[in-house]
């Protein structure tokens, strides 16, 4: 492989990272106060949606990806209020909104761009950061990225320190350890889950902002295609921490560039297979790699006081 | 004994003061017309039996639950706490009878919940925590982790807990229970010092010794009611005692009498005759692992003769649970061998092992002796229910009839025979167990694990007859139990595990009770001499 064709595969390799790990960060704060998130993929698709149409009517892709922030609130709110409140069971109301948003975004593009699907949609753009992006040949191909991902590693950085170091890190970690401690301590357990759930929300509609009017200005239906389950999954992977989750989804997004890279180099592997690759890797990441015993232990439960 | 006592109340203010409370759930009167005074400087004991309503009484003042009437009034201004974080605002603070401590965060982290906004500052936390160890005697690592620590460690967490936030109401619920004898004793030095620094304590209880050793003043609670107040508990011990169960303390079974050290543990207490020198249960070397390669249980070697009742003693978490789940053929031993007479019953599936003869009375009763949910027949006879089918359908009004004369028997009380388990109280759901284990039509060996938890006075006695009525049959039986005063008159050995081993064994003589207690704590039998297998 000449260095060329590695930078490549390096920059697809983070961009086609970027949805999950804005995704799976806010699914892991989530999961860690004890709510499990399963209709992060219909919140990215909503997004993706949303955000779409809104830089489509507008011209504007900045007030695309505003649209499809606030899209996604009602949807969280939606799964916080059946989770929490309601006591749904959380896999099951999950799905159900993932099936319902595909619907809904599958019609709604039909009734809206009709004949000219795939038209082109104004996106997010590029920056290149100074002194990273002028190393040649890395520079321009790993850094030179939609600022959205630039913005996404600052809110991994500022997550991380604020489970760290502060009480509402300490909160939340308890609420998906023992909320009853935090209950006895007089916080509100209910508050800090709507909080979360609301939070990954928002880290979802970024998610799903990058895929439509980030990386391909455009929205196809059902575009998401697993990604949010992907997102859960690097969770697991990444055993509930912030580190973990990054480089599990790094290494989603690494399996997914070879889809690429590969027939570039010439080696002849049946696309399919390639396409798999991922999910497989997510499957064997989920299923027997890595104990359950270090998930928050009353994670999916609502709690009773 | 006084109603109350005038001299005193004109003297001190009280802090709060609790004035007709009435708390209902549904048709249950939890607490009926509660008064009570509780004054600063003052250890006031809280007494009475399980669901005599004590818990709820600390509830209503923590704000957890909300009377249904009368009035509580808090530094004399009406006190209506809206949850545990007004009533922590107020000063009141609660150790709860079930820790809530998040167990993979440190020490710190714990304290710090819920105290602080914005970043936390856990130096000055850890400082904090090193001045109280100082002032109450309450040694901590700041920096170990919840799981990593004993219980009687875990519960200095919970009371440090409380007392950094400098409460001037400390109310402990049942803190005793779960701890060995000299942790006890440095919890009441804890109250004690806490009182005289010029704060209410309250500590609700059970157990006579100590109210006698600390009470400046008791309340009794019997079924929602205060039955009886004093100024000088120590000298009032019998009137409080017969307050709180209503009747004699001579009527009292004298075994259950001594769990609540009401009495002396009785001595010359067992016709041993019936023990025949014949093994029933051996239990050969057996060693179990968990996933992580703990030794949960070390090399236990054990032999029960028919007829006889031989104890385990020790702190809960030392082995108990993994001896008694291996036992039921709910989980494997890594090594060892288990024979029931002549047959070997090592790794038998637990319908196997139950038809070889074992009766098994699970620790957990909900999680594993019972199914809630079924009907107290099907419960009683849950593990013969083919015998009740013809044609593969149930035979329900047989298995009623049949399920209503063990109900007589055993003196459990329900609606009727297809009251819903989950319906019954937890005594009679213990008592129901008892029954379907008891009656296996071959049984030679009973295994009881802390049959006795959370049953009342009338329910222990019940039970003991029972377990005592089987061993007279020849039924060989091994009762694990973390009430040491339960192992000393029910049993006739008694062997301690620590963490997973044999420290020692003795008989179950009253007056080897320290030897007991200090092996408990993990010392070697130094002292205990011979009489191993008596």
């Amino acid at each position: 492989m000449t260095w060329e064709l590695f930078a490549v595969f390096l920059g697809s390799s983070i961009r086609l990272a970027t949805p999950l790990l804005l995704a799976g960060i806010g699914e892991m704060v989530s999961e860690r106060a004890g709510v499990l998130n399963m209709s992060i993929e219909g919140m990215m698709l909503t997004s993706a949606f949303a955000s779409a149409v809104g830089a489509w009517a507008t011209g504007d892709p900045l007030i695309g990806l505003l649209i499809g922030i606030i899209a996604v609130q009602p949807v969280a709110l939606l799964q916080a209020v059946l989770s929490n409140t309601l006591r749904a069971n959380q896999i099951v109301s999950g799905i159900g909104i993932n099936i319902l948003v595909l619907g809904a975004t599958t019609l709604a593009y039909r009734e809206i761009f009709g004949a000219r699907s795939r038209a082109e949609i104004p996106g997010l753009g590029k920056i290149k950061p100074p002194l990273l992006g002028d190393i040649p040949v890395l520079g321009p191909a790993v850094f030179e990225q939609v600022w959205l991902l630039y913005l996404g590693i600052a809110l991994i950085v500022l997550t991380a320190l604020v489970l760290r170091y502060t009480s509402i890190g300490l909160a939340i970690h308890a609420a998906g350890a023992e909320p009853k401690a935090v209950d006895k301590s007089g916080l509100s357990v209910t508050r800090i889950r709507y909080g979360c759930v609301l939070f990954a929300g928002f880290m979802a509609s970024l998610a799903g902002a990058f895929l439509s009017i980030g990386d391909i200005h455009t929205f196809t239906e059902g575009m998401t295609r697993g990604a949010g389950y992907l997102a859960i999954a690097s969770v697991i992977f990444g055993k509930w921490r912030v580190g973990g989750t990054v480089l599990a989804c790094l290494l989603f997004g690494a399996a997914t560039a070879l889809q690429f890279q590969l027939p570039a180099l010439g080696v002849d592997v049946p696309n399919a297979l390639l396409i798999m690759l991922p999910y497989l890797l997510a499957l064997l990441a989920v299923g027997g790699l890595v104990g359950r015993q270090m998930a928050p232990a009353t994670l999916g439960e609502p709690f009773r006081r | 004994m006084s109603t109350t006592s005038g001299i005193e109340t004109a003297s001190v203010e009280p802090l709060l003061s609790l004035e007709a409370i009435t708390k209902r759930f549904g048709s249950f009167a939890a607490l009926s017309d509660v008064s009570l005074e509780l004054r600063p400087g003052e250890i006031h004991c809280i007494l009475g039996e399980n669901g005599a309503g004590k818990s709820t009484l600390c509830n209503l003042i923590f704000g957890v639950h909300r009377p249904d009437g009368g009035a509580m009034r808090f530094r004399g201004v009406p006190f209506q706490p809206s949850g545990p974080a007004d009533a922590l605002g107020h000063g009141i603070a609660m150790v709860h009878q079930h820790f809530s401590l998040v167990p993979d965060m440190t020490v710190v982290d714990n304290v710090l919940l819920g105290r602080e906004r914005g970043v936390l500052n856990r130096r000055q936390c850890a400082a904090q925590l090193e001045k109280l160890a100082v002032d109450y005697g309450l040694p901590l690592d700041p920096d170990a982790k919840i799981e990593d620590l004993s219980v009687g460690e875990r519960q200095r967490v919970e009371i440090v807990k409380c007392l950094i936030r400098d409460p001037s109401l400390f109310v402990l619920d049942e803190p005793t229970a779960v701890l060995l004898p000299d942790e006890i004793a440095a919890l009441l030095d804890v109250c004690r010092r806490v009182a005289s620094s010029g704060r209410a304590v309250v500590l609700v209880t059970h157990k006579l010794a100590e109210i006698k050793k600390i009470a400046d003043r008791v309340t009794v609670l019997r079924g929602g009611r205060v039955v009886a107040t004093s100024a000088t508990p120590a000298a009032d011990i019998d009137a409080l005692v017969r307050a709180m169960i209503q009747g004699n303390v001579e009527a009292l079974d004298s075994s259950a009498a001594s769990v609540l050290g009401l009495a002396p543990v009785p001595r010359a207490r067992r016709d041993r005759s019936a023990i025949v020198k014949t093994e029933a249960l051996q239990i050969d070397g057996l060693t179990v692992r968990d996933s992580q390669g703990v030794t949960r249980l070390d090399n236990f070697t054990l032999t029960v003769d028919r007829g006889e009742i031989v104890g385990v003693a020790g702190v809960e978490g030392n082995g108990q649970s993994e001896l008694t789940a291996v036992l039921s053929g709910m989980m494997a031993a890594t090594e060892g061998r288990i024979h029931l007479g002549e047959a070997e019953l090592t790794g038998l599936a637990p319908k196997a092992i139950t038809a070889a003869g074992i009766g098994i009375v699970p620790e957990d009763r909900h999680a594993v002796g019972c199914v809630t949910g079924m009907s107290l027949a099907e419960n009683i006879y849950l593990n013969r229910l083919d015998e009740f089918t013809r044609f593969g359908f149930l035979k329900r009004s047989a298995l009623q009839r049949e399920a209503a004369a063990m109900m007589q028997r055993f003196d459990v009380r329900a609606r009727g025979p297809a009251a819903t388990f989950s319906s019954l109280s937890g005594g009679n759901q213990q008592k129901a167990v008892l029954a379907r284990e008891i009656t296996l039509p071959n049984l030679t060996c009973l295994v009881a694990a802390q049959p006795t938890r959370g049953l009342d006075v009338g329910a222990v006695a019940a039970v003991y007859d029972h377990i005592r009525a089987a061993s007279a049959r020849g039924v060989a039986i091994l009762l694990v139990s973390s009430e040491l005063d339960e192992l000393l008159s029910v049993a006739d050995r008694i062997v301690v595990l620590y963490r997973g081993r044999i420290m020692g064994a003795c008989a179950a003589d009253p007056a080897r009770r320290e030897d007991i207690g200090a092996m408990m704590a993990g010392h070697a039998q130094e002292h205990v001499q011979g009489n191993v297998h008596a």
